[in-house]
């Protein structure tokens, strides 16, 4: 399996409770006003430049780099456990690392969160997954 | 018979629907290209346009489609037997909602990404675009209404769910506050902030808010209607705020609700193993019975299917398309996760019901009792099912209570911030600037309609006013799947390919609609209802109008040039 990156952060649109018969949506959505999710703009603004900095820097079928919401824990959850089993962390191990990784805003590698809270600068992204990178290939001998 | 047998059956053949169906739709009639290139690749800027896994965008997809409205509606359905009710929610699924959702998605990357409301004024016409935001106001209205009177006769029947309800309030903004302003981890406080909304089920269940007195005092004849006002006044300060205090961080609590309730139903039901006491058909049907045949169809939207589904499914989910055969599985599934929930109300109100002792026959009396009565007996049905699992039933009805009313007051929560954002559309379009230009005065007007829906006494001696409002709503919710469908259906016809598997439940849509519509009318007229028959009068106008345009476009499409397919590849 490639290795996986994750951008946890939040989508500018409601997720959960009354999506089948009013939803509020963002920026592109039908009815609505962009504007009452400006402050989720800045934050993916923020983010969608590390994910340009990361597609830029790693090819495609080597990382997997995935958004995703924290909101969709029925997927993040079991996803960064399972990437931790596999470069056999602990179980506290990786419970310090999904409340770090389920999160406003947070880079997770391999199942190690690098950034949580805040959205690191691009270039502090690459090297820092980079860097993570290598030591999760030298944690998983198969690769 | 046993309901687990039921539940096996359906799921057999939503797995058919998936392994055949969808697989058709994506072969002959979409013709997925796993080559096309999407416009989360083309366009991709990790903002909007994001390749995604299916499983993460699946996981995005259903829990914004997921919601109350495939509780309610079958749970009123059942009345006339737990077969039709069934049959059409399966059907619906697999041979509609399925089409619709896929499809909706399929059109929308085929479009750069663009949603379907801007598609039917582009791929139809442009007076369509009007048709789709007064279809969309008139189901905002009644939404909020039908919601209203859904969670005043959840507090009137469980009181225990007075507490927890509110208290989820601060509870929610104090998560928001946690996440967004510390900037830490959002998984601890979500967890516990559903921990302590149930653990408040105790406390509620201990303390019962009941305000007949108050309701008395202020002259109104059912205590409901108190509640329905002190619904409205917490949308309407709920939807003045910022989304990031109170509606997004309800999201987290509301996110690991929708799955525990979701295991609950369908855990109790295996555990419990409860046989239906419904009747498969129901012949014993008080006079003055609206007809199953039309108004099931209208009865049951979401759950089998629901316009709003358009929206999200061309507004977010097909931005995130890393590859266009995806759509098969983020779509079509979606929709069977939809019609699952339905299956699961179905389940709770004809079987789950009899393991907390209720008779069903006498909770599905008449169509009155039935609607007015019908998310109460989920919430009994839940609460049979949960006992299964070593849930006391008092318990299990308030958390039942809780899950529902927290969909419904989210519900009611946007749906007011919606309307009030069309009032103010339709403000500038007829130069009120008091509407167009007073975010105050639109929130008002946005709450005060359905408020008055909510209040009115109408529906005559039979008193099923709940149980009609219900149906207009469902009217409009079809209404907003078929120009969604007439949409899919001209696209499908302009590529060359045969677009019947979009016409033939568009059709049958517009027809059920149209005919539930004219039936409704002639009810209000005769009980002198004259709040819903003007209402049901401009539907059924909204009604026509799409069937004028569905077939217009569909015989120009049919007539006209036909568009090359799209042949953007990577």
């Amino acid at each position: 399996m490639a290795h996986r990156v994750l951008l946890v952060r939040e989508w500018d649109a409601q997720t959960s409770g009354s999506g089948c018969c009013g939803r509020l949506g963002g920026a592109h959505c039908d009815v609505g006003d962009g504007e009452a999710f400006r402050h989720n703009r800045v934050e993916m603004e923020a983010m969608g430049a590390v994910y340009r900095a990361l597609r830029a820097a790693f090819p495609r079928g080597a990382v997997e780099l995935t958004v995703v919401d924290p909101r969709n824990m029925i997927w993040l959850v079991p996803t960064i456990w399972r990437d931790g089993r596999r470069r056999g962390m602990s179980a506290a191990e990786i419970w310090r690392q999904l409340k770090r990784g389920v999160s406003y805003n947070a880079v997770v590698v391999d199942g190690r969160t690098l950034f949580s809270g805040t959205v690191p600068a691009p270039e502090e992204a690459v090297d820092a997954v980079l860097a993570e990178l290598a030591a999760s290939a030298s944690a998983r001998p198969s690769l | 018979m046993p309901a687990l047998v039921v539940a096996a059956a359906v799921m057999v053949v939503f797995a058919l629907g998936y392994r055949y169906y969808s697989k058709y739709l994506a072969e002959r009639i979409y013709a997925l290209d796993a080559n096309f290139v999407t416009p989360a690749h083309e366009f991709e800027d990790g903002v909007d346009y994001v390749p995604t896994n299916k499983h993460v965008l699946f996981g995005h997809h259903f829990t914004s489609i997921a919601g109350a409205a495939p509780i309610v509606g079958p749970a009123i359905a059942v009345f006339w037997g737990w077969v039709p009710a069934l049959l059409w929610v399966v059907l619906g699924t697999v041979f509609a909602a399925g089409v619709h959702d896929f499809g909706s998605i399929v059109v929308s990357v085929r479009n750069k990404g663009r949603n379907i409301g801007t598609l039917t004024g582009a791929v139809i016409n442009a007076r369509s675009r009007t048709l789709f935001l007064l279809i969309i106001f008139f189901l905002l209205t009644l939404v909020n209404a039908v919601f209203a009177i859904v969670i005043g006769n959840l507090f009137v029947g469980n009181p225990g769910a007075v507490i927890p309800i509110f208290a989820e309030i601060p509870l929610a903004i104090g998560i928001g506050q946690y996440i967004y302003r510390s900037r830490t981890s959002a998984l601890v406080p979500s967890i516990v902030g559903v921990v302590v909304l149930y653990l408040l089920i105790g406390i509620g269940s201990a303390f019962p808010i009941e305000i007949d007195g108050a309701a008395a005092a202020l002259g109104l004849e059912r205590t409901r209607d108190l509640w329905a006002i002190i619904m409205f006044v917490y949308a309407f300060i709920a939807s003045r705020i910022p989304v990031w205090v109170l509606l997004q961080p309800r999201d987290y609590i509301n996110s690991h609700q929708l799955f525990i309730a979701l295991g609950v139903i369908f855990l109790g039901l295996v555990v419990g193993l409860d046989r239906i006491s419904a009747p498969a058909l129901n012949t014993n049907l008080p006079e003055g019975t609206p007809n199953w045949f039309p108004f099931l169809f209208v009865t049951i939207a979401c759950g089998a299917i629901s316009g709003f589904h358009s929206l999200v499914a061309s507004g977010t989910t097909s931005k995130q398309l890393d590859s266009e055969t995806d759509a098969r599985y983020v779509g079509y599934m979606g929709a069977l996760g939809e019609g699952s929930l339905a299956l699961g109300a179905i389940l709770a109100t004809t079987a789950g019901i009899t393991a907390v002792g209720l008779n069903w026959s006498e909770q599905y009396a008449d169509f009155g009792t039935a609607s007015a009565g019908a998310v109460g007996n989920f919430v009994q049905g839940i609460a049979g099912f949960a006992s299964h699992i070593g849930v006391p039933t008092s318990i299990g009805t308030i958390f039942a209570a809780v899950v529902v009313i927290s969909f419904a007051a989210t519900t009611m929560d946007t749906g007011v911030r919606l309307q009030r954002y069309i009032v103010q559309e339709i403000g500038e379009l007829a130069n009120i600037r008091i509407l167009a230009r007073n975010a105050t005065a639109a929130t008002a007007v946005a709450v005060l309609v359905p408020l008055a829906l909510a209040l009115a006494p109408g529906g005559g001696e039979q008193g099923f006013a709940f149980g009609r409002l219900w149906t207009l709503f469902g009217t409009t919710n079809q209404l907003t799947a078929g120009l969604a469908l007439a949409v899919i259906a001209v696209w499908v016809t302009k590529q060359g390919r045969n677009a019947l598997p979009q016409i033939v439940p568009l059709v049958f849509l517009l027809f059920m609609t149209v005919w539930a519509l004219i039936l409704n009318l002639r009810t209000f007229v005769e009980n002198r209802d004259w709040l819903l028959a003007p209402l049901d009068l401009f539907i059924l106008v909204l009604a026509l109008w799409l069937v004028v345009e569905a077939f217009l476009a569909l015989r120009k499409a049919g007539v006209g040039e036909r568009v090359a397919p799209e042949t953007s590849r990577r």
